[in-house]
């Protein structure tokens, strides 16, 4: 996907205060991350605060990246996460931000042909070489972990769109992870 | 909640990194992963497993206005710092704040000596530091560049950044103890932090165990963290380690 060591070096000049390494980082993710956060979001420019906040945050903790040694694009991709999940749990809701996209209209133009999260998820266990293995699992129980993930939907949310019982989504969720990481352990 | 249990953990953990862990249950397991390294073990396993995931998102780049947000967020300091005004008021700026800070000093001393020299000042600020080995190292300039310290009994090692130090392409910053007698031994790799940033490693034993008869503390660019027998690189930084009681 990324040069993972080159922007493994990147960041380790963005922890000395380094700008141009910091400036191709954000060349090298910006749009990968930007997609992570608009998915979860819905408007694009919540989106855009999400990613300043995410990269204002790289800047000033590059340093913490190095300790825990990871993957650049696994650390970055949770940052952006983690701050559009606190966005969408705080103050606007996932219906809110729903509504208020489609009250916005012009600013959060999100296409619509874009991919479903079932589709997405079908291309990702593709490409890891487990489409194989996820699609043992009931497509309801891949549908739900494809909403939590791409959408970043909670368990009523995900019991709301697919009109399903709360207790029956937690229990598919719950299996779709435990597959999954049986899937990528065993490929 | 028994949070001991490993496959309960997991759980967690992957419900934490997948978002759908939410209200005091998230809280309190984020309050959990600064404490239990296990759980930020499996928080880190999991979010590599997820971010897999995310490689399928068609890329959608964003607007030029973001990084231009970026920049003026993370950069206004900078600018400002690159472009005085002239070359006297990058002089004088200083210059008036050491003399205010001096007049200062010297007034508060005369004022309130005893806040300085007070022997229940310093029985107090002694008891405040915790029992520990220190090393304040200088770098080839002679200037503090690294303070290296970890307490008695613990087996993490916090290496502070007091100068910036550019490290090599593919080498580590290696960090050696130096016995009073017999050879230098390392003690673990710290990352390169942006002074003045902290860093820190973990040990194979206390610092009791392992810097009871060090007499210094060095650091050495490395091309990977060193193994038993591994001749140290010239050192870059040292300094004396001591004992904080």
């Amino acid at each position: 996907m990324k040069d993972f060591g080159q922007l493994q070096k990147d960041l380790a000049r963005v922890a000395l205060g380094d700008r141009s390494a910091f400036a191709r980082v954000y060349q090298a993710t910006s749009a990968h991350l930007f997609a992570v956060a608009l998915r979860i979001l819905n408007r694009r420019d919540v989106a855009e605060d999400v990613l300043l906040e995410s990269f204002v945050s790289v800047w000033k903790h590059a340093g913490g990246y190095q300790a825990s040694a990871g993957e650049p694009m696994t650390w970055l991709i949770s940052i952006v996460r983690n701050r559009a999940l606190d966005v969408v749990r705080s103050a606007s809701t996932r219906h809110e931000t729903t509504r208020s996209l489609a009250a916005d209209g012009g600013e959060a133009d999100i296409p619509d042909e874009r991919p479903s999260p079932l589709q997405l998820l079908t291309q990702a266990t593709d490409s890891l070489a487990i489409r194989g293995c996820m699609e043992a699992l009931d497509a309801s129980h891949r549908q739900c972990l494809a909403l939590a993930y791409y959408q970043g939907m909670s368990h009523s949310q995900v019991a709301a769109h697919m009109r399903a019982p709360l207790g029956s989504v937690k229990a598919w969720v719950r299996r779709g992870l435990e597959r999954l990481k049986a899937c990528m352990e065993n490929g | 909640m028994n949070y001991d249990r490993s496959d309960l953990l997991d759980r967690l953990a992957s419900e934490y990194v997948l978002g759908t862990l939410r209200g005091g249950a998230r809280r309190r397991f984020a309050t959990l992963l600064t404490i239990l390294p296990s759980a930020r073990a499996a928080v880190e396993q999991w979010e590599h497993q997820l971010a897999l995931l995310a490689s399928s998102l068609p890329p959608v780049e964003p607007p030029p206005r973001a990084w231009a947000a970026i920049q003026s967020r993370i950069g206004s300091r900078l600018v400002a710092r690159a472009v005085p005004r002239s070359w006297w008021s990058a002089l004088w700026k200083p210059a008036v704040g050491f003399a205010f800070g001096a007049v200062l000093t010297f007034a508060l001393v005369r004022l309130m000596p005893e806040a300085f020299v007070s022997l229940d000042g310093l029985a107090q600020r002694e008891q405040a530091l915790p029992q520990s080995y220190v090393g304040l190292l200088l770098d080839g300039e002679d200037a503090p560049a690294l303070v290296v310290s970890s307490t008695r009994h613990g087996k993490r090692v916090t290496v502070k950044f007091l100068r910036p130090i550019t490290v090599p392409a593919g080498k580590v910053i290696q960090v050696w103890a130096l016995p009073r007698e017999g050879a230098a031994f390392a003690l673990g790799v710290a990352s390169a932090t942006k002074p003045p940033g902290s860093t820190s490693f973990g040990m194979t034993s206390s610092s009791e165990t392992l810097l009871s008869k060090v007499a210094r503390l060095a650091v050495s660019f490395e091309d990977a963290p060193a193994q038993p027998g591994t001749v140290p690189q010239p050192f870059i930084a040292s300094g004396p380690c001591v004992k904080l009681w």
